[in-house]
């Protein structure tokens, strides 16, 4: 039903621990497709060997033309289709913006990294217009130390005008293991940000809200 | 689950192709397939086939392979992305040739 695509011309800002994190997450309340359209696989071997968690199902596919096919036929059958990009400016990525009904841009807190960022933002802005559709799109500041080079990157995003998320991901070791566990973070200081990041998702209808009789079932 | 925001008609794989391609066409590929290697294929059919075929290519400035190619790909066939340009070989002097 719904498309959210990862991307950023930079590689390393986060992009694929962002998908992990949305997809262990989200998996257990919503049927979820993950796209893997970086060719490096480092989202689907983590979904193929690492992951232990609810079920999804993960395709890797970064040829342009066979992605955009794959995302309307996913968007049909799934709940939520999140699209995990290379890091740096290919067609595929854009394909996969155009294609979304949101996208977030994950950024650290170098000049380089909020530069790249608002470039993804711009471009994210003229595939809108040409495709004559709404595309929302917010930045994510990850990474994020309790500094005041974190609070000036904050700072440039605002004052160029981009939107970004209340929600930060803090630059953390659980994250890191994850990578190697599987197990996403559901406790502590990053089980609460990841909270955090969804509830202001859901606020913004970007990812999908557990109804009363749901959570019923579920507990 | 409550359904999610009511969402603007999403484009066609075809259209978000070509408005990704319009909007930045110096983007390389995520990946160039060097496994995807060009093999042929033979297709036997009518002679007024052939013809309307050509004809069309010449109308529209484009290759035999192209109209076919990009007909499979309107029809919801994932054409390789080169196989929809054209790639004809070229002479250097080719633009000399009526002088």
């Amino acid at each position: 039903m719904s498309v959210l695509t990862i991307a950023s011309s930079k590689g390393g800002p986060g992009k694929t621990t962002v998908c992990q994190l949305l997809a262990g997450s989200l998996a257990g309340e919503a049927k979820l497709v993950l796209l893997d359209a970086d060719p490096s696989q480092a989202l689907s071997r983590w979904a193929r060997s690492a992951y232990e968690g609810s079920p999804f199902e993960t395709l890797a596919e970064p040829d342009e033309t066979r992605l955009a096919h794959l995302i309307a036929a996913k968007a049909d059958a799934a709940d939520l289709v999140i699209v995990d990009t290379a890091g740096f400016g290919n067609r595929a990525a854009s394909v996969a913006m155009t294609s979304a009904d949101a996208v977030i841009v994950p950024t650290l807190s170098g000049e380089a990294d909020v530069t790249e960022a608002e470039k993804t933002m711009r471009l994210i802005e003229g595939l809108a217009r040409a495709a004559r559709r709404e595309i929302p799109a917010r930045v994510l500041l990850n990474r994020v130390r309790k500094t005041t080079l974190a609070r000036h990157a904050a700072a440039e995003v605002t004052a160029a005008g981009l939107a970004q998320f209340n929600a930060t991901i803090s630059d953390l070791v659980a994250y890191g293991e994850m990578t190697y566990s599987g197990r996403v973070p559901t406790t502590g200081v990053a089980g609460a940000e990841v909270a955090a990041l969804i509830a202001e998702m859901r606020v913004l209808g970007w990812a999908p809200v557990i109804t009363a009789s749901r959570e019923h079932v579920g507990s | 689950m409550k359904n999610l925001k009511p969402r603007s008609s999403r484009p066609t794989p075809e259209d978000a192709l070509a408005i990704a391609t319009q909007t930045a066409p110096t983007l390389p590929p995520a990946r160039l397939n060097v496994d995807d290697r060009p093999t042929t294929l033979n297709l036997r059919v009518r002679s007024t086939t052939i013809e309307a075929l050509m004809a069309v290519a010449h109308g529209r400035g484009l290759t035999m392979k192209q109209v076919v190619c990009q007909a499979l790909a309107d029809a919801g066939v994932p054409v390789a992305s080169a196989d929809l340009e054209d790639r004809t070989p070229r002479r250097k002097d080719s633009g000399r040739a009526g002088l």
